[in-house]
């Protein structure tokens, strides 16, 4: 099994790494080289910080294009996290508006911090449809590890999951070989290791 | 619904683990003392974050701390914040390329607010911890930086205001003369200032027990408490705490 994550240069992706060793994956690469983008049999898009910066890099460095042919013409299972989950949308409005890979129909806004304390920190629980795989064996309202300032909204049809802040957001999303997750698996103790192994396995 | 969470703190000082008293440090062990006596990875599944923070008094070296912060985050799925000595961008960058999810600032808050910004910029509010030191004077909370060793004239309210206006993504509040007593959190203070905060505040200073734990996440717009007292928590301390706290039917995390 090759699982690679995409550099792009954004955060920490130690813990990822190593969850990922942890579950006895043996081929692990962090790079953002066409050809290993397609010789992978999975792909983890990570990602921490501004969305616009994000897409200013993936564009750079052509990411973007050797995506839209490995995931939406050769359907190669990716897995976006945190901000790799949203740059897979449509757009954000974090630094102006911004548009996203686009592979999914969810726009991504600010957290309306009025009556809220923004960031969104900490675990919170996710509540996920009988259809997911992403969540297979765990319980439904499990809790995983968020960090985040601006969220997913969506009501187009993506297996979505939810979670409660404020207002009702994307926790995550299932479309064919796309998932996503807002959260952190690798920073959500024995859930996101099984969410982890879920879409290793699932995907 | 959102979960409080308990933090553990590590106070590091070259190449040791410190315990410290109103931020007098003593040297308690090294990475293998605490792997021997915490085995970290197992201890983790306690804990909802780590922060580790580099308090070295003469020479912070950043590249020694992160190769420490590298080996102890192996196999611990859980949020690691680091910082301590912060005064570039590179340094933020050699943090989080060894396993750091945040960073911790504190003198460069006051000192360099262009750099705040940057690293604001670069990896989000979200990844940015704002540790703020104060010590009672006077009757007056007075706020503290390089490692409790320079006074600011700012009183604490005002400069966490001025704290939050920089676009930080938490405060980690520290009461200098709670530090390391087991004597309880700064109850009154917290509950002066915490009304007001707009931003999700983190706990630290004077926890000695699992009491102290649970008063603090009872209060109301706290968001997690922090403990650094390596004596008080060590062996299966912190699993049997996290299991009183979850006893008492207090809102955090539980894992399958």
């Amino acid at each position: 099994m090759k699982v690679l994550i995409i550099d792009y240069g954004m955060g920490n992706i130690k813990s990822i790494v190593s969850s990922l060793k942890y579950l006895g994956i043996d081929d692990i690469s962090v790079s953002n080289e066409l050809e290993k983008i397609k010789s992978a049999d999975k792909l983890i898009l990570p990602g921490v910080g501004s969305f616009a910066k994000a897409m200013n890099t993936i564009r750079e460095l052509n990411i973007d294009k050797y995506l839209q042919d490995t995931v939406l013409i050769q359907k190669k299972p990716i897995l976006g996290i945190c901000l790799g989950m949203q740059l897979m949308g449509l757009s954000s409005e974090e630094d102006g508006l911004t548009d996203g890979l686009g592979f999914v129909a969810g726009k991504v806004i600010k957290f309306d911090s009025t009556n809220l304390k923004v960031p969104h920190v900490g675990f919170n629980q996710v509540h996920f449809q009988d259809t997911s795989r992403l969540y297979q064996g765990l319980k439904n309202s499990s809790d995983f590890y968020f960090t985040h300032s601006f969220k997913m909204d969506s009501d187009a049809p993506i297996n979505q999951a939810t979670c409660d802040y404020g207002n009702t957001f994307v926790a995550s999303y299932e479309l064919d070989n796309i998932a996503g997750v807002q959260f952190h698996p690798e920073l959500s103790q024995t859930n996101g290791l099984k969410l982890l192994e879920n879409f290793i396995k699932s995907f | 619904m959102l979960r409080k969470r308990i933090i553990f703190t590590l106070i590091y000082e070259n190449g040791f683990f410190m315990q410290s008293r109103n931020f007098r440090l003593q040297k308690v062990g090294n990475i293998d003392w605490l792997e021997k006596n915490y085995k970290f990875q197992h201890i983790a599944f306690s804990l909802d974050e780590l922060i580790v923070l580099n308090a070295s008094r003469e020479n912070k070296d950043i590249s020694k701390f992160a190769n420490i912060l590298s080996q102890l985050v192996n196999d611990v799925f859980i949020p690691i914040a680091a910082g301590g000595g912060i005064r570039s961008t590179d340094d933020a960058k050699i943090l989080f390329n060894n396993g750091a999810d945040k960073i911790v600032l504190n003198t460069i808050l006051s000192k360099d607010a262009a750099l705040v910004q940057e690293l604001i910029t670069t990896y989000g509010s979200q990844s940015i911890i704002a540790a703020i030191d104060y010590k009672k004077i006077d009757g007056k909370n007075k706020v503290f930086i390089e490692d409790g060793k320079e006074e600011l004239a700012i009183e604490l309210e005002e400069y966490i205001e001025y704290v939050v206006g920089l676009n930080v993504g938490e405060i980690y509040l520290n009461c200098i003369d709670k530090d390391g007593t087991g004597f309880g959190y700064d109850f009154d203070t917290i509950a002066k200032i915490s009304e007001s905060l707009n931003i999700p505040l983190i706990l630290a200073g004077g926890a000695g027990n699992e009491k102290h734990l649970i008063e603090g996440l009872s209060m109301n717009n706290v968001n997690a408490v922090a403990t650094a007292n390596l004596f008080n928590f060590i062996g299966d301390g912190l699993p049997k705490a996290r299991k009183r706290i979850l006893d008492e039917r207090l809102n955090i995390a539980q894992w399958n």
